[in-house]
């Protein structure tokens, strides 16, 4: 290859894998954590061999060894590029195969663009990328072969291969060498016809042999082969589309001319320009980075990174229920619920303690909540649930080691060791695990912990029923257990403020009174003064509590608008949003 | 590919290491603590072999097998002994009736370690083909994949008979006329739901909820005629527990019996089954086919008396020939007198013993840690603890072989979540082996899984079963209805 060509396509390749890893990297980060979150990727025999047991089961277990390296965002988005780029590269190679006009090389990068928009949604599994890896090099491959018979050979080993590794992306070999011996090769005689035919046979007849065979599917899951995309009774239409590009580009470079012709590199350039364009109109069409900043808070929670959480709300207020539980539990945890709760959007009890409902994510972050509240067993519900409802059926790293901990915080040993041993044969926990097994059963090492030793404290040691519509009584029953539980006592606060229960708040404020409160959180004040505004003439002179002069006079501010304007909440918004009163009156 | 990763495995390590020769080594007098624990146990000649490993750190583990009436084997690793499945097949059959004397040695820290020998009883009794159980996560209301499996019991084969990745939706409550395989009850539930009854390998897909029955039909037994399914219907809900020890509480509103008669299609029934002030659950033929065991408790207010709940142990006379039942109710086991809760009652074929989950309140065993088995010897009408084989966790769903000399139980003592299958032997003056842990390849085979295996059931052959007929009936819009005989 000539020297100038070579440095066009490897600055090609470079400009590809440089501008996906600042993608994922820089603006898509969180993405990635997501989905390692969502599968449990064991280094032992039993997992391989489970994994590869189905069709497509290869690329599966090579895609989930990769996505593994995804709880590190950056080297994540390291191996996303590293990845794509090589997708280019093969594709370049296998354009290459069909004719060679140089010129329109950067066509190749097509299906690597493609799956770079394909992955922002957050069910794109990588196994998709894998596959098509391995029988676009498979493919390559063939076309080194030159006897017939050994190309013949090969691909009857390949085809039954690439579809137990690749799943029904064994379609695209098939189409790559049949396109190939057709366009390209034209063998003389009638050998290709034999080949081309037993090649489609071979192919018809693979997923139908498995159905009878080897595993229990539905015939249509068989076609496809692989799980490809997260909820496996779904394959996007555009999969397949993908799929037709890989062969498809190749085949055009067989037509589109090959004759030099002068300032080829600005067509060149043109081409990258287009290209990157779509790509980035798309990109903006499609990555959903409202999902993005959820996944952030969640991240975060996860991580137990609670200055970080109150660090973007600060920069922007979240306002998806998930991150806005995840902000108040953030708030919780740093003592500034009471105070701060206010500042931020507030959705109702939603924001607080979201309602279960039949889903692998929201039940994962709403676990975050019950398990730092000490409701352990409702958190471990919520992991397992979680991670039961996985479409995929994988397990999920997180909720396992979520039940690990929680099993440990309420004594459970036996079963807190199993989880833990599970961990042992990972990559990311083993360390984690490894430590854990150590102090499992040492209850005194368990109570001195920083974390397991208070959850241990103040966990519900009292049974009774969970029930969704009585969060505001599991609260009581969590801090009548231990009156010092400020935890419990914010979050039992804030459950009356944002139902607006203010008939409870009087009574529930009360039972702080052993918690080192140095004021009054400025919410409760708030709320305070509100109450007794409702029966009292003048709250700001006759209120039993240690209001301050600042919540009195803006009282007093919020209450003259409030009176004053048919329409005051404009007003009210500018001015007062951050308090209880506006979210009292105008939050529904 | 379990098996490809295992012969590569065995060539590693055979051209890795010889067998190593057990020299000098220290005696000690304790038996070793196995995982699974088989020392002393007594198995079937046709069991698949007892893989263990041994508690602790150590480098390699050296076992020799030494049959009464013959035969050796002595095997070594570094991890965990592997019985060769011919010759551990050999030495079983030559030994029944017999024991097999187990010498365990360990090597840590350079030297060699040998514990007290310990014994493998081989039973003359012997015990069905396999056992067919639901694998599925012990969770709560939510599942991911599971399915019905049979396992071979004299080799570590596995067979799914029908898995919801052919069908979405939860398929549960597998139930055979005394081990037949040639015959199968269970359900599917969620979109394309209904109940499976197999024939001589023909499926057929029924509706069970009538206009006169609660629910669709749930825990069902069969008549040892075959022609009738004796089936629960309940209307039940699920809660959850917030303190620790207990998780998930099932608790019947409303249940009745019903019996389903094969030949004309017709679900029959009778006041004393179908009281709406008490809750029958958990029917059971008895070998002969004239008596209906159940289990029937006063109605309580749900979810406020919902620990109140206990079931009685119950039975009613049933003529197979007319389809009637007598009218008087014996109580076999009252909870009132015991305080206690009845479940699962499971006649043994031979007539002489009852076998059910005692637990204190409720009817859903396997969530009481507290759930012990109780064996009533139906010729004296004497019940009693199965002390032999119950532990301080869950111990409960239990079902007889054919021969009614084994049974098979649900236990969760190894970590108080996961349900494994457990069997024991009784002989003919009703006494009761140490129970064994279902053998498996590889001794993490458990430790690894998050699989419960729910209703442990024998069979006493491969199970005729076509998946592919049960998907394109299931995928199928119809369902043929049962009839109500009034």
């Amino acid at each position: 290859m000539e020297r100038n060509t070579l440095y066009k396509e490897s600055g090609l390749t470079l400009l590809l894998g440089g501008c996906i890893f600042l993608f994922f990297a820089l603006f898509y980060p969180y993405h990635l954590p997501y989905q390692e979150q969502f599968q449990l990727f064991l280094f032992t025999s039993d997992y391989l061999a489970e994994t590869v047991a189905k069709p497509g089961g290869m690329s599966e277990y090579l895609g989930r060894f990769i996505t593994q390296f995804f709880y590190y965002p950056w080297i994540g988005a390291v191996l996303v590029a590293l990845l794509l780029s090589l997708l280019q590269r093969v594709m370049a190679g296998l354009c290459k195969a069909f004719g060679d006009p140089s010129v329109y090389l950067p066509l190749s990068c097509i299906p690597s663009l493609f799956y770079w928009i394909l992955l922002c949604d957050e069910n794109m599994m990588l196994s998709g990328v894998v596959a098509l890896l391995l029988v676009t090099v498979a493919a390559l491959f063939y076309f080194s072969l030159r006897p017939v018979g050994v190309r013949g050979l090969y691909g009857f080993i390949m085809i039954p291969a690439l579809y137990g590794f690749a799943g029904g992306t064994f379609l695209v070999f098939i189409g790559l060498v049949i396109a190939w011996e057709l366009l390209v090769k034209k063998e003389t005689g009638n050998k290709w016809v034999g080949l081309v035919a037993a090649f489609l046979l071979l192919g018809v007849w693979l997923p139908v042999f498995t159905k009878i065979w080897l595993v229990q599917y539905p015939l249509s899951k068989l076609w496809v082969g692989g799980d490809f995309y997260r909820f496996r009774r779904i394959l996007p239409s555009v999969i397949p589309l993908l799929w037709a590009t890989v062969v498809i580009i190749p085949v055009l470079f067989r037509y589109l001319p090959s004759r030099k012709r002068k300032r080829s590199w600005v067509r060149g350039i043109g081409q990258v320009v287009v290209l990157f364009g779509i790509t980035g109109y798309l990109l903006s069409a499609n990555a959903d980075f409202r999902k993005e900043e959820v996944m952030k808070y969640d991240y975060y929670a996860r991580h137990r990174q609670w200055h970080r959480i109150i660090a973007c709300a600060d920069k922007k207020t979240p306002d998806a229920p998930l991150s806005v539980a995840c902000l108040n539990l953030a708030l919780a945890k740093e003592g500034l619920l009471g105070e701060k709760m206010f500042s931020y959007f507030q959705n109702g009890p939603e924001g607080l303690m979201p309602t279960f409902f039949i889903d692998f994510t929201v039940p994962m972050t709403t676990s975050e909540v019950y398990y730092h509240l000490g409701f352990i067993n409702s958190s471990k519900r919520l992991v397992f649930e979680a991670m039961e409802s996985i479409p995929d059926y994988q397990q999920s790293a997180r909720a396992v080691k979520r039940l690990a901990e929680g099993n440990l915080i309420i004594g459970e040993y036996a079963v807190a060791a199993k989880y833990l041993k599970i961990l042992q044969q990972t990559f990311v926990y083993r360390k984690w695990a490894t430590a854990t097994l150590e102090v499992l059963g040492d209850d005194a090492s368990i109570e001195a912990h920083p974390e397991w030793g208070p959850l241990r404290k103040y966990r519900i040691r009292q049974d009774f029923l969970f029930s969704e519509k009585e969060k505001d009584m599991m609260l009581g029953i969590l801090l009548q257990q231990d009156l010092t539980n400020r935890m419990a006592h914010e979050y039992l606060l804030a459950y009356t403020l944002l139902t607006k229960n203010l008939q409870s708040f009087q009574p529930y404020f009360s039972l702080g009174s052993q918690i080192d409160y140095v004021t009054i959180p400025k919410a409760y004040q708030e709320a305070l003064l509100y109450i007794w505004g409702l029966t009292n003439t003048d709250p700001a002179r006759s209120i039993p509590y240690p209001v301050s002069n600042v919540v009195k006079s803006r009282m007093e501010a919020y209450r003259n608008i409030y009176t004053s304007y048919p329409n005051p909440e404009p007003i009210l918004k500018g001015q007062f949003a951050d308090t209880y009163w506006y979210y009292y009156h105008f939050r529904k | 590919m379990k098996f490809l990763l295992g012969v590569i495995g065995c060539v590693c390590v055979c051209l890795s290491s010889c067998m190593e020769q057990v020299v000098n080594g220290q005696i000690l007098d304790e038996v070793p603590l196995l995982f699974p624990d088989y020392a002393d146990v007594t198995v079937p000649a046709s069991i698949a072999p007892l893989n263990f490993t041994v508690d602790g750190e150590f480098s390699k583990i050296d076992v020799v097998v030494t049959g009464e009436r013959g035969q050796e084997i002595h095997v070594q690793h570094a991890r965990e002994i592997r019985f060769p499945l011919k010759a551990w097949q050999r030495m079983l059959e030559e030994n029944a009736g017999g024991a097999l004397q187990v010498s365990v040695s360990v090597k840590s820290d350079g030297s060699w370690k040998r514990y007290a020998l310990f014994s493998i009883y081989v039973s003359e009794y012997p015990l069905d083909y396999g056992l067919v159980y639901r694998r599925v996560v012990p969770g709560y209301e939510v599942y991911g994949k599971m399915g019905i499996y049979e396992r071979n019991l004299s080799d570590f084969k596995e067979r799914p008979l029908v898995e919801n990745t052919l069908i979405h939706g939860c398929v549960n409550c597998h139930s055979f006329p005394m081990g037949d395989p040639s015959r199968m009850s269970f359900h599917i539930r969620g979109e394309h739901g209904g109940t499976v009854l197999t024939s001589g390998g023909k499926a057929e897909i029924y509706h069970t909820k009538t206009d006169q029955t609660l629910a669709s039909c749930v825990y069902p037994y069969w008549h040892p005629s075959g022609n009738y399914i004796a089936y629960s219907v309940n209307e039940t809900q699920q809660t959850f527990h917030s303190a620790q020890h207990k998780r998930v509480e099932v608790v019947d509103w409303d249940s009745d019996v019903v019996v389903y008669q094969v030949e004309t299609n017709e679900l029959i029934s009778c006041p004393q089954l179908k009281s709406g002030s008490v809750l029958e659950t958990f029917p059971a033929f008895s070998p002969d086919g004239g008596t209906l065991y159940f289990c029937s408790a006063e109605r309580k207010q749900i979810p406020a008396e919902y620990d109140q709940i206990r079931y009685s142990l119950c039975s009613v006379g049933f003529d197979p020939v007319t389809g009637s039942f007598s009218q008087e109710v014996d109580t076999l086991v009252s909870a009132r007198e015991l305080n206690k809760s009845v479940s699962f009652p499971r006649p043994s074929y031979d007539g002489k013993y009852l076998m059910y989950t005692l637990l204190d309140y409720g009817n859903f065993s396997i969530w009481h840690p507290e759930s012990d088995l109780w064996l009533m010897d139906l010729e004296t009408g004497e019940t009693r603890p199965l002390d032999e084989v119950n532990s301080n966790n869950v111990d409960s769903y239990h079902s007889w072989s054919s021969n009614s000399r084994w049974f098979v139980f649900s236990s969760r003592r190894i970590d108080g979540l996961y349900t494994r299958p457990y069997l024991a032997s009784i002989d003919e003056q009703g006494k009761i082996s140490k129970p064994f842990l279902l053998p498996q390849e590889y001794t993490d085979y458990y430790g690894n899984s998050f699989y419960s295996f729910n209703i442990p059931e024998f069979v006493t052959g491969p199970v005729q079963l076509d998946p592919r007929e049960v998907e394109y009936k299931a995928l199928g819009k119809e369902r043929k209805p049962f009839a109500y005989r009034p």
